[in-house]
């Protein structure tokens, strides 16, 4: 159980994120929907101290989160690990390499400083290579991968650390719509199969309807919605994104579905 | 329509106001920029008649190193009491395997230098890149040691080593490597502000320390430039550590002074060939090599 209590986040005059307070059960899907600008992000980046927070605690079982330092930091980021949406592969990296970085906490510093890898770390590369079918990449550079590549790249990465919850920064707003799917299909996957808690940002309402158990919408750096796709109405939807009373707010505008949609997720709080 | 002519107008007047205050700045610059000129010019009296004078000295000075070179002797070899005629190849380089020898650790000098030098520069040019420092202080400390490294002139270096260690190789080495790490530092460090922080990033969410961030996130993207500084280093540093013996300091510039000296004859001219073609020669090949370097691995 992951619990957010009173996050908040300032930057200089702006306040990103306003007394955040969530309780996410483990092995939730969750998505995060807001404009640009909401705070979204950075909530995410709290999360795995990417971003220090100024107020507030973030407490997971025992521990606060926002009071880790050092060694302890780095190990409760390697439980919590990230997807960008720039990807943040080392690009000039074979796609190997990069996703066995996801195990560097684990090592001991001198082969890490060597970058000696054990054939088990390689094997469980290969693995998450293989299951997100990026096995044939393996010895490739990263950079020479296409965005949709890359992604899940970077997904096997996450897998490597073997977290216990994956943050995904607006994992899609790259990718073509394709792509978009097969990325947002092996985040639900990784879900329901493993029980890692999924905590994604998206700027597109039906994929967030489409394949998460809750949906928290945020504006202007606080949590303004939080419950089921089903609660989640036009007007409430309105609200989040701020469309100007009399404009249409048009949900297709915010699509990258290919039409035909998967079966919409099972609603479990 | 008026609304868009209002646009118009107002664009071409701020435009120039824009170009009138950058016209002022120009102006202004280049007057400083001729005062300086002006001011340099008259402090180092730097007027054509002393060129004039000057430049048939420059011929004075050469006809005494110039070899008096005979050409029914010129490929005779030693005789056998082991005398070379005078007027021969083998009597102007009687000495050529020192000098050999002489230019061989030269380049050696210039090779540990340039490692040794470019591997502190490697060390320090991460915090001293202001996008990746660990903290303000360590970055201050790293800039200002930097500085200091290629402040003091490698001469000036290599005399107070010699002092320290003697004379030869080692105090020119020593002093070239602090140099370098000076000055490559400062370009490696700035190769190293260029360099995009995403897998940075992506590295410190995976729990990675910052050396750790350092050597996975930011070293694969620098290799390329940074070997190819390197190598341009090497090119100077071999320039560097011919001239550098003449405070003692070894290499070929010990001979050079000792022959200027001493003798100042045909044997300074004998050096001087052979510097100018050793410094040509690893030039054109290092040239080569980082070519090479920044033509394959283009630099994003």
């Amino acid at each position: 159980m992951l619990k957010l209590d009173k996050l908040t986040r300032r930057f200089k005059d702006t306040v990103a994120v306003s007394s955040a307070s969530l309780d996410i059960p483990d092995g939730q899907m969750v998505g995060i929907i807001g404009r640009s600008g909401a705070g979204k992000s950075t909530l995410l980046r709290l999360l795995n101290r990417l971003i220090d927070p100024s107020d507030g605690q973030i407490l997971f079982g025992d521990n606060d989160i926002a009071q880790l330092r050092g060694r302890d930091l780095r190990a409760w980021r390697s439980d919590c690990a990230m997807i960008f949406q720039q990807f943040n592969l080392v690009g000039r990296l074979d796609v190997l390499t990069n996703v066995m970085t996801g195990r560097l906490f684990e090592m001991p510093g001198w082969r890490a400083m060597a970058q000696i890898f054990t054939a088990e770390e390689r094997a469980l590369a290969v693995q998450a290579l293989d299951r997100l079918g990026m096995a044939h990449t393996a010895l490739q550079r990263a950079e020479t991968l296409s965005g949709g590549q890359q992604q899940r790249v970077a997904i096997a990465r996450a897998l490597a650390q073997q977290p216990r919850i994956l943050l995904a920064d607006e994992p899609i707003a790259s990718l073509d719509p394709m792509n978009a799917k097969i990325v947002m299909d092996s985040l639900r996957s990784i879900n329901r199969e493993d029980g890692i808690t999924v905590i994604c940002n998206l700027h597109t309402l039906d994929t967030a309807r489409d394949y998460c158990d809750r949906i928290i919408g945020m504006q202007d750096g606080r949590v303004v919605f939080d419950g089921t796709p089903e609660q989640l109405t036009l007007g409430m939807a309105r609200d989040i994104y701020g469309a100007e009373a009399g404009e249409a707010f048009n949900e297709a505008a915010t699509s990258t579905s290919l039409g035909a949609r998967p079966a919409p997720a099972r609603a479990t709080a | 329509m008026s609304d868009q002519n209002d646009a118009v107008s107002t664009f071409e007047r701020h435009r120039a106001e824009l170009l009138a205050s950058k016209r002022l700045m120009t102006i202004v610059a280049l007057a400083i920029f001729l005062i300086c000129v002006a001011l340099s010019v008259w402090i180092s009296r730097f007027t054509p008649e002393r060129l004039a004078n000057g430049v048939p000295r420059i011929f004075e000075y050469f006809q005494t190193i110039v070899p008096q070179l005979q050409w029914d002797v010129l490929f005779e070899a030693r005789n056998e009491a082991g005398r070379a005629t005078p007027g021969s190849l083998t009597y102007w380089y009687a000495d050529f395997w020192t000098y050999i020898e002489l230019i061989g650790e030269t380049i050696l000098m210039a090779i540990t230098a340039t490692m040794i030098g470019a591997i502190g520069a490697f060390v320090l040019s991460f915090p001293a890149a202001h996008n990746f420092a660990p903290n303000s202080w360590v970055h201050w400390l790293s800039r200002r040691f930097l500085e200091l490294c290629r402040g003091i002139p490698e001469i000036l270096l290599a005399l107070v080593l010699v002092f320290m260690v003697g004379i030869g190789p080692l105090a020119g080495v020593v002093a070239i490597a602090i140099h370098t790490t000076g000055a490559l530092g400062k370009l490696f460090s700035e190769v190293n502000e260029n360099a995009s922080s995403r897998p940075v990033e992506g590295i410190a969410a995976v729990g990675g320390t910052w050396v750790q961030q350092m050597l996975y996130g930011v070293v694969p993207q620098v290799t390329p430039n940074f070997t190819s500084y390197a190598l341009l280093r090497f090119e100077i540093n071999v320039r560097a550590s011919s001239i550098i013996g003449f405070v003692g300091a070894g290499g070929i510039g010990q001979e050079l002074n000792r022959v200027i000296s001493f003798y100042s004859d045909d044997r300074v001219l004998a050096v001087l060939i052979l510097v100018v073609l050793t410094v040509t020669v690893i030039d054109l090949i290092s040239e080569r090599l980082r070519l090479g370097f920044i033509g394959r691995e283009n630099f994003a």
